[in-house]
């Protein structure tokens, strides 16, 4: 693998030469929040942010995200397909937790039946530069319980840790390798791994929410009609910021917006936790409280994702836990879960 | 690679009412490009995504057989704003359809055996796709016995009319039509579909039933199965649920670990009995 110091003041300066061949997100700050957005003469990186209140998902899976246009004729309506717009692009900065997230997400929509063509462009487009947690950011982070650790790899092209001074640049796949040019050609010794370990091992101990994440699918497994579901949601909203803000959420509304001759179908992020979600036209509801909503949030990720690709739909973001108006905290539930 | 979420363009090449009451119609839907028409190779059970512009899409069971060359035909009940926009259309109007979508009739399992095909009401259309498939030409002798149980509330709520008349001349098909209650017309058996599968009596020896209805009517037909002997293999439905992606994407239309769209809608009663009941 190739690895190069840089200093850490060259940071930014390797983002902005970057962006001038390719568009580059960055962690930008925006009021009291950090979000990611493209870098521009008008936007300053901020590296030394915790994380960004926004899961970046939203750069290969948009918000909301044209599929096709429409034209009425005299006949009816005809429809062209959308191009999916897809440059050349580098996630500059983003943490281990969320990058891991891609990972899980690639599980989903890049199957070789139905393979889901608007996130596949983007992806495979886009070079992922990790920055990793020397310092963990939050109280509420728990990504060692679901697979993840504040230096970790995964999901990653490019992974950057700070050491000291400097920080170690890892380039970890082909695609990685693509962007040496930018990194300079300061070379790295074995006193530099052997530094990144012990920050690793630092910060692995520095987390110190833990979850028996593992321990409670076999018990989701034969308690999917227990008690125990009816007493999580009393205070839910029902607002899903939730899913929103969550990494790994995917579910999507599919909608079409007409005007006049014209129109197009698009997709927008949807939730699990709004009653809508799942009301049929005959005004049947399978989920029909948010007790079945909040038992489909917690069985998605932590039984039926296990399920279906072996992996848990969580990295230990916390944003959830941060973000929750009425302090809904999913770690109490797992606990929880894992008790009865 | 065909992109899953752009429908091929079709046009509505004939519109058949199908009830008294008018808000069930049959679409039959020609395919404009040639090319499209052989992409979309599909087997009884499979359902489409129909589109209508400026509205969106809703998920509708194929009720024409794979047989039937040249188009494809989607028996659709007014009910939602597409299918409201749907029946409002006209013969020659452009619109759109994702598909084939699902698994399907599990074909290669029927053949052989001897089929008991149960529906109630609207929930006839793939069962119908199934029997036009089983009935064609050389297609039926690989099934052995046919059985076919049909019920709705009256007469004028019964579909495909004119095929139900042909099917009863066939004699290699035991075909009972049945409605709730009769009018002054109807010649025909009276009765409730559970009553009348078991007046029928289908032996279960090397048979399999296939049942679509209204959950009240199978909650009611499965006892009769159970009593004549029919294993929860052997007892096969499709089920429901809200759609959007037809593919496994959009995260709704999950029972347990598994989407409708994608590894359903046709389930076994053994599968469904592993699954959670949250549909």
């Amino acid at each position: 693998m190739e690895k190069r110091l840089i200093n850490k003041d060259a940071l930014a300066g390797i983002a902005r030469k970057m962006a001038m061949e390719l568009t580059v997100w960055v962690p930008v700050r925006e009021e009291d929040n950090v979000l990611f957005a493209p870098l521009s003469q008008d936007t300053e990186p901020f590296f030394a942010y915790l994380n960004s209140r926004n899961a970046p998902k939203q750069v290969f899976f948009p918000h909301t995200e044209k599929l096709m246009k429409y034209t009425r004729t005299p006949k009816g309506m005809v429809f062209s397909e959308e191009e999916s717009k897809a440059d050349k692009a580098v996630l500059f900065g983003v943490r281990p937790c969320d990058a891991q997230s891609f990972a899980l997400l690639d599980m989903l929509f890049d199957q070789e039946k139905y393979r889901d063509p608007y996130y596949v462009a983007k992806r495979n487009n886009t070079t992922v530069i990790t920055l990793t947690c020397v310092q963990p950011p939050y109280a509420t982070c728990f990504c060692t319980s679901v697979d993840g650790e504040p230096l970790s790899g995964g999901g990653a092209d490019i992974l950057l840790t700070e050491l000291d001074a400097n920080y170690l640049a890892e380039f970890i796949t082909a695609k990685g390798e693509k962007l040496l040019k930018y990194f300079g050609d300061l070379k790295t010794d074995e006193a530099d791994d052997s530094r990144k370990m012990e920050i690793s091992e630092k910060a692995k101990q520095a987390i110190k929410s833990k979850i028996p994440a593992h321990e409670i699918k076999p018990l989701l497994d034969s308690n999917f009609e227990h008690p125990f579901w009816a007493t999580i949601h009393s205070k839910c909203l029902a607002c899903g910021t939730c899913t929103y803000l969550c990494p790994t959420c995917h579910c999507f509304d599919i909608s079409d917006e007409a005007t006049g001759s014209d129109g197009v179908r698009i997709r927008s992020w949807d939730s699990c936790m709004f009653p809508l979600f799942t009301k049929e036209t005959s005004g049947h509801n399978p989920r029909i409280s948010q007790k079945e909503r909040w038992r489909q949030r917690i069985m998605h990720k932590f039984k039926y994702y296990v399920d279906n690709f072996n992996a848990i739909a969580c990295v230990g973001c916390g944003r959830c836990v941060r973000s929750c108006p009425v302090n809904l905290d999913i770690r109490k539930v797992v606990e929880d879960i894992s008790k009865l | 690679m065909q992109n899953p979420y752009i429908p091929y363009p079709v046009e509505i090449a004939k519109i058949i009412t199908e009830v008294d009451t008018k808000d069930i119609k049959t679409f039959r839907l020609k395919f404009v490009n040639k090319e499209d028409e052989e992409a979309f190779q599909y087997i009884p059970g499979q359902f489409g995504e129909l589109s209508v512009y400026g509205k969106g899409e809703s998920p509708i069971g194929i009720a024409s057989s794979p047989t039937q060359k040249g188009y494809i035909e989607f028996t659709v009940q007014k009910a939602g704003v597409v299918t409201s926009a749907l029946h409002e259309m006209e013969e020659g109007t452009m619109m759109g359809v994702r598909g084939p979508l699902g698994n399907s009739w599990p074909i290669e399992y029927l053949e052989g055996k001897n089929l008991v095909i149960v529906g109630g009401g609207f929930a006839f259309t793939t069962l119908r796709s199934l029997i036009n498939y089983m009935i064609y030409e050389d297609n039926r002798k690989r099934f052995g016995k046919i059985t076919i149980i049909y019920g709705s509330r009256n007469p004028g709520l019964l579909l495909y009319k004119d095929e139900l008349a042909a099917w009863e001349k066939r004699d290699d098909l035991n075909v009972n039509i049945t409605v709730d209650k009769g009018d002054a017309a109807w010649k025909g058996r009276e009765g409730f579909v559970p009553t009348v599968c078991k007046e029928v009596a289908p032996s279960s020896e090397n048979a399999v039933t296939v049942i679509c209805g209204p959950p009240i009517m199978i909650r009611f037909t499965l006892p009769v199965f159970f009593d004549l002997g029919f294993s929860k293999e052997n007892i096969i439905t499709s089920l429901e649920m809200r759609m959007k992606c037809g593919i496994g994407k959009c995260g709704r239309c999950n029972v347990g670990n598994k989407y409708v769209c994608k590894d359903g809608p046709v389930f076994s009663l053994a599968e469904l009995d592993k699954l959670t009941k949250e549909y």
